[in-house]
């Protein structure tokens, strides 16, 4: 299992492998915030805080989105985009909107 | 032909376009006098900047004022501090006229500019920061993201103090004298401008307050409504005044907000409201009210939602659907930012008893938390029904006060 806690909403998930963020932000009643859900809109942008290295690696999308809006903030990610591929672990996510 | 620039500062016009006729703005607003569609050019020595233009109705306008004070070649720069249509209606058409002009929009709006051109357009984005110089004039960036769209963003005119804010500080208020000293009495769509369109966004309305504090404003030029250069600072306090954390409960007692409401045919959800708000009531810190929809006005809908940290929504079902007036209760939620609030449904049901889903179904696109399921009763409530109803209350407030949610999916 891999804990994932959503910092915003003090909500901590235990999941299995293949885990999408935006299954586990639906089944949790989590306030994070989706738009178009496919990688062109920014809304659903996130810092994970620890634990990076256990969801999929970033994608070209996400490389362009988080360009667009010029933050130098590390490990941003769109929640759309992740899925938590390691077996187990802990991952922390902070969101913005 | 219109015959009305209006002049800013030494080097500042307007050039926007009245639309005295519009009556309803974006579905939602109502506009008693129409509105206007501002845009501004800047001279500097070396060329000239075009701030924002029109809607695409009002380009002949927008066009013949420009033509008025400048020459096509002269535009070194078109800015766009919001994309929406009302503001890039003339957008194609100016960069035809004007093909040496640099399209300068925010990061975020490269996506919505793809999706009203087209066509690929050659543009650079900025961020907070970054200048562009006119020769003589220097115009600075300033990123002003969900003002009221992702895109927006505001610039300041160093040498003449203007700060060109987008929507912000904007009005629907149509008046050719334009000026805030000449107009009439603009105070009320200045307000109403505010309740609709910027109040869903008010930690990013004191972000962007922090941002235009670095500067000395002189003058405020909005895209709507009047022009604001008598007492720049007293509309800033204003936006400031609304957008700060208004809420009574916490700045004087330290309490949470706790709002269960409801509707009832039969007494039942009533009932399990009244348990449900025991039930919260019963935690420290929070103070848990009930309110009857059946009676309860739109405005103090808004009102009440907007202090509630957290909201419990009771309503019976009704061939298949939650009431109305409940549906109404979240409609209202357009109004005001859902972030953080925590959300709940509940109600007592006859035959199907679908309403309590369909409310926290809804609730979750809205945004709300909702880390508890929704609970439904059919019919009359027995005395275990009722103790689950406390408990619901209870865990809901409990979480409403940080209690960590742990759970397995």
């Amino acid at each position: 299992m891999v804990s994932v806690y959503l910092k915003n909403d003090n909500i901590k998930v235990n999941v299995k492998t293949g885990k999408s963020m935006r299954e586990i932000a639906r089944k949790s009643g989590a306030s994070m915030e989706f738009g178009c859900r496919v990688g062109d809109c920014s809304t659903c942008i996130a810092k994970i805080v620890h634990g990076a290295d256990l969801l999929n690696p970033i994608n070209d999308k996400e490389l362009l989105a988080i360009k667009a809006i010029g933050s130098k903030e590390e490990n941003l990610r769109l929640m759309c985009q992740c899925i938590v591929e390691a077996d187990e672990g802990e991952i922390e996510i902070s969101y913005f909107f | 032909m219109p015959a009305l620039t209006a002049k800013l500062s030494p080097s500042v016009d307007f050039i926007g376009a009245f639309d005295p006729k519009i009556r309803t703005f974006d579905i939602i607003m109502k506009t008693a006098n129409g509105s206007s569609y501002n845009s501004y050019v800047v001279r500097g020595s070396a060329g000239v900047a075009i701030m924002d233009t029109v809607k695409k109705e009002f380009s002949k306008d927008f066009f013949l004022r420009l033509e008025s004070l400048c020459k096509y070649e002269e535009i070194l720069y078109i800015v766009l501090h919001h994309l929406e249509p009302d503001h890039s209606g003339a957008l194609e058409e100016l960069m035809l006229r004007a093909p040496q002009a640099k399209l300068i929009i925010s990061g975020r709006a490269v996506l919505m500019l793809k999706g009203i051109i087209k066509s690929d357009v050659a543009f650079e984005t900025a961020n907070t920061g970054k200048i562009i110089s006119l020769g003589d004039k220097t115009i600075e960036f300033l990123s002003t993201p969900f003002l009221h769209w992702p895109d927006t963003m505001s610039s300041y005119l160093h040498e003449e103090k203007i700060l060109f804010s987008g929507d912000v500080f904007g009005s629907h208020y149509y008046d050719e004298r334009l000026f805030d000293d000449e107009v009439g009495d603009f105070s009320y769509a200045f307000k109403y401008y505010y309740d609709h369109i910027m109040r869903p966004f008010k930690q990013y309305v004191l972000q962007a307050l922090n941002l235009y504090s670095r500067f000395d404003i002189v003058t405020i030029a909005p895209l709507h409504g009047p022009i604001l250069r008598t007492n720049p600072q007293y509309y800033i306090d204003k936006y400031e005044e609304w957008s700060s954390e208004a809420k009574f409960r916490k700045h004087t007692f330290g309490k949470k907000m706790l709002s269960v409401f409801y509707m009832s045919s039969y007494d039942n959800t009533h009932t399990m409201a009244k348990k449900i708000m025991e039930g919260a009531d019963s935690i420290e810190g929070i103070v848990a009210s009930m309110y009857d929809l059946a009676s309860l006005d739109e405005s103090n809908m808004v009102d009440l939602l907007e202090e509630s940290d957290a909201v419990i929504i009771g309503s019976p079902t009704i061939n298949g659907d939650a009431v109305k007036p409940a549906w109404d209760l979240l409609a209202c939620m357009a109004y005001l930012e859902s972030q953080g609030k925590i959300g709940a449904a509940f109600g007592s049901y006859g035959w199907t008893g679908e309403a309590p889903e369909m409310l926290h179904d809804r609730m979750r696109w809205l945004k709300f938390r909702l880390p508890v399921k929704p609970i439904k009763i059919k019919l009359i409530p027995t005395k275990e029904e009722l103790e689950d109803c406390f408990a619901f209350g209870v865990e809901v407030a409990e979480i409403t006060m940080g209690k960590m949610v742990e759970m397995e999916i």
